[in-house]
């Protein structure tokens, strides 16, 4: 546990001193939101609400999407992949811990710090843009902050499996990519999932990953309540076992292999 | 080949500010430092010629390949290379000169050797007939059969060098400039790029400037050589000169036969004492070797003794230190 | 300028020769960038189902703006990818971009051909796929004229965007990194110019007008093809303005291009 925590550390040091690039990337994620939050408007077209978003409901949603693509790492993250490929992972597996727990310390630096300098700042510019939702009980407000932080956990057990397959092919890139693909589509990061027809949500919810956002949304927002946002929290948490054991599963062959194979 | 009148290349540098709101206040107000980089520096070199131009890290070496080379433009000076002036015209320019960076390769990564100098042969429009008599030249010498066929990645670092020098050689230029091309080499492929860039050379008579780290390189090769420090030209003369000015500090090793406290003796510094072992250092304008020896076993009872000549490499490192040459 | 011509060719060959060495990595590259565009547009038709219109604007028309944007954005992605500045700023940080300097051959033909990401092809023809569905969902009157201006819009849109790469690349030659306002325009201009421009806020409209113009690449031109009336009631040239929107861009970054060169030979970075 101690380990743990100065890996954190260290991770979230490294990370802060990348801030200029951080905020750089932050102008990026509000100007997008804002063309954004202008397509979702026009779709509306005076509609005071749409599948239970109402029109603050909606620019929530943009803001929250735009505000965690960081802290999620949606838009790719190949640091696994690329350990591989040094090499740099042979001296990892020779550390005093698992290398699951190891990169996860690592990745609650980095995430603690994108939540940080880019989330809170772009759900604060939104709030000053437009009006938003906010959690309304202390209850939901509990449930927002239990569900962001099983998000990430989600997206992380995801990332640390789509880069597994690096151990056995050089071409190893693609797969990631299609990985985030997928992740992008079912999130709802593009649009919205109660938007889309009723066959694709199905599909999309035999996956993990509309618990990678849209659930977060779902409950930011105030769409879901009582029993329902206690059966999220549940699923989520349950596919955050379910792929971070299929990562240790994986690994462990992996790891068998590249002894035998001696890399 | 080439002429070199007063150069100068300054360079601004930003100062950063310290400290709180340090961010802001470097957009602010902007601090500059003048950095010499090359400081008033003239040479000339005669076609033919094998020049090594040595200089610690940050001395102004790279600098000046640069501005001979037309990728930098001087801020002041005079400079002709071949009849030209480097940065302008610079097609024309370095359609004439090859360069070769120890660091990096000028082959296209996921290409067999021989495709890219194919394209090199397009690149520097070179005449079919004289493309394959230097090709097979150059395979020759520098024994590029074995890998003629593999992807530069997949070559070793002693491959690459020799695969990067036929590269650019191929388009028969009159001036080669060759930085630190034996850098990381084991000493056995050290010794084959040696031969070859003396070869090229000699047969050839293209010119070379060779800036290195590794002293038996100039040693080997060069007959001239020009120093720079702190973008001045502290040296420029033949080896032999360098050495005969400055070999000063010879050392004489001693094997006293018994234990003495003081070993003291005139015109020679006491620099080591190991056990019964005493080093001494003298320099050749104050007393000759014979000379130190009958002084010591004057007063001394001596077992054995060995005089050791410096070699260039600690000539050299004086230079850089204690600015010898500094008027 | 033969010469020239069939080095440009040459060096292009190479490239497509080294990514086509790494087949695998190179088929799922294809896939994952297609699949990317293809999802990209499915969310949005997915969605406009259910909304039927935007601002007026049915499915098919929609997709006629898309459909050209991607297009072009690959094609220009394909011929730009030299200039890609996060990848040229690598080119100056790791001194590479003095090897250039070095072959006696045109400095903006080598940049070019410095990378020719083949995967793009696989956004053009997503782009070319989600363009048919846009002419099925309209009920275009094809002109000679309209016909014929197609090809100009496309290579506008090319030529701009290929000049924000250069300015974007060519800023790197000062900054080492490549800076974040200029994914804004590239990427964020892109985005901008693939929806009806009237479903935008005034400022934001504005500053896609009369400081970076790209209304007059697609929304214009799209105007006059779809016969839809112009809500901004500009001259009726404006759907005309993109080549020379296009070519003005394109220009200016090389003459910006070629101030940065100078600039790069005398400071060295």
């Amino acid at each position: 546990m101690r380990l743990f925590w100065e890996i954190t550390r260290r991770s979230f040091r490294r990370f802060m001193t990348y801030r200029a690039a951080a905020l750089a990337g932050l102008v990026t994620n509000v100007f997008f939101g804002l063309l954004r939050v202008s397509v979702l408007l026009a779709l509306y077209d005076g509609r005071p609400e749409v599948a239970g978003y109402t029109v603050p409901g909606i620019i929530t949603y943009t803001a929250l999407t735009q505000a965690v693509i960081a802290y999620l790492s949606l838009f790719g993250w190949f640091d696994l992949m690329q350990s591989v490929y040094t090499g740099e992972i042979a001296a990892d597996l020779l550390k005093p811990m698992r290398l699951f727990t190891f990169w996860l310390a690592q990745d609650t630096g980095r995430a603690a710090v994108n939540i940080l300098l880019r989330g809170v700042t772009i759900m604060i510019i939104y709030g000053l843009l437009f009006d938003l939702t906010y959690p309304q009980t202390a209850v939901q407000t509990l449930a927002v902050i239990l569900t962001i932080i099983l998000s990430w956990l989600l997206s992380f057990t995801w990332r640390f499996l789509i880069n597994l397959p690096a151990f056995w092919t050089p071409n190893a890139r693609g797969i990631v990519r299609l990985g985030y693909v997928l992740a992008w589509f079912f999130s709802g990061f593009l649009m919205p999932l109660r938007f889309l027809p009723d066959w694709v949500q199905r599909v999309a919810y035999l996956t993990p990953f509309p618990h990678m956002l849209n659930s977060v949304v779902d409950v930011y927002v105030g769409v879901l309540s009582g029993t329902e946002l206690l059966r999220v929290l549940l699923i989520q948490a349950a596919w955050v076992l379910a792929l971070a054991l299929m990562g240790q599963l994986v690994l462990k062959t992996a790891v068998r292999r590249l002894v035998i194979l001696g890399g | 080949m080439i002429q070199v009148h007063n150069l100068h290349k300054h360079f601004k540098v930003t100062r950063h500010h310290q400290g709180r709101l340090a961010g802001v206040r470097n957009l602010l107000t902007r601090e500059y430092r003048l950095v010499k980089a090359v400081d008033n520096v003239s040479f000339t070199i005669q076609t033919g010629e094998l020049v090594g131009y040595l200089g610690p890290n940050g001395a102004g070496k790279s600098t000046t390949i640069k501005m001979l080379t037309g990728l930098l433009v001087p801020t002041g000076g005079d400079l002709v290379v071949n009849g030209r002036i480097p940065h302008q015209s610079r097609q024309q320019y370095v359609a004439n000169i090859g360069v070769v960076f120890g660091q990096r390769t000028t082959l296209w990564w996921d290409l067999p050797v021989i495709e890219s100098l194919e394209l090199l042969q397009h690149v520097y429009r070179v005449p079919a007939d004289r493309f394959r008599q230097n090709l097979s030249e150059f395979t020759d010498l520098l024994d590029l059969k074995p890998f003629l066929h593999t992807p530069v990645r997949s070559l070793s670092l002693g491959q690459r060098m020799r695969a990067d020098l036929c590269a650019a050689l191929l388009h028969d230029p009159a001036l080669l400039f060759l930085d630190e091309p034996t850098i990381g080499l084991d000493v056995v492929a050290k010794e084959r790029i040696r031969q070859f860039i003396q070869h090229v050379n000699r047969e050839r008579g293209t010119t070379i400037i060779l800036t290195t780290h590794d002293l038996q390189d100039v040693e080997k090769l060069c007959e001239r050589v020009m120093i720079i420090d702190h973008g001045r030209l502290l040296f420029d003369g033949q080896l032999n000169d360098l050495r005969e000015r400055f070999d000063g500090r010879r050392e004489l090793l001693v094997d006293m036969a018994e234990a003495y406290e003081d070993v003291s003796v005139e015109g020679a510094q006491v620099v080591a004492r190991d056990g019964w072992q005493v080093t001494y250092q003298f320099s050749r304008s104050s007393v000759t070797a014979s000379e130190l020896i009958s002084r010591i076993s004057q007063r001394y009872r001596i077992r054995d003794l060995a005089v050791r000549e410096p070699d260039i490499e600690a000539t050299i490192r004086r230079i850089y230190e204690e600015r010898l040459l500094e008027t | 300028m033969r010469h020239t011509l069939t080095l440009y060719r040459r060096l292009l060959g190479v490239q497509i020769r080294s990514q086509l060495q790494y087949r695998v990595a190179f088929f799922m590259d294809l896939l994952a960038t297609g699949l990317t565009v293809c999802l990209e547009f499915a969310s949005l038709a997915l969605v406009l189902q259910r909304f039927q219109h935007i601002r007026g604007w049915t499915m098919g028309e929609v997709a006629f703006l898309y459909g050209m944007v991607e297009i072009a954005f690959g094609i220009m992605d394909l011929v730009f990818s030299g200039f890609d500045p996060g990848r040229f700023g690598q080119e100056v940080r790791r001194g590479t971009f003095d090897q250039i300097l070095l072959r006696p051959v045109n400095i903006t033909v080598q940049v070019l051909t410095l990378d020719f990401a083949l995967r793009r092809l696989a956004k053009i023809t997503v782009g070319i796929g989600i363009f048919i569905v846009g002419l099925q969902g309209t009920m275009i009157t094809w002109t000679p004229a309209k016909l014929l201006y197609l090809p100009f819009v496309l290579g506008s849109m090319v030529c701009f965007f290929g000049g924000l790469f250069v300015v974007g690349a060519t800023i790197t030659f000062w900054t080492v990194e490549s800076i974040e306002v200029m994914n804004i325009l590239t990427y964020g201009g892109s985005f901008t110019i693939s929806y009806p421009m009237s479903i935008y806020p005034d400022w934001l409209r504005r500053f896609f007008t009369y400081i970076v113009p790209a209304i007059f690449l697609n929304y214009y031109p799209a105007l006059y093809i779809l016969d839809k009336p112009d809500p901004f009631n500009f001259p009726p040239i404006a759907p005309f303005l993109a080549p020379l929107v296009g070519l003005i861009t394109l220009a200016l970054s090389l003459a910006f291009w070629r101030f940065g060169i100078t600039h790069y030979q005398s400071t060295g970075t």
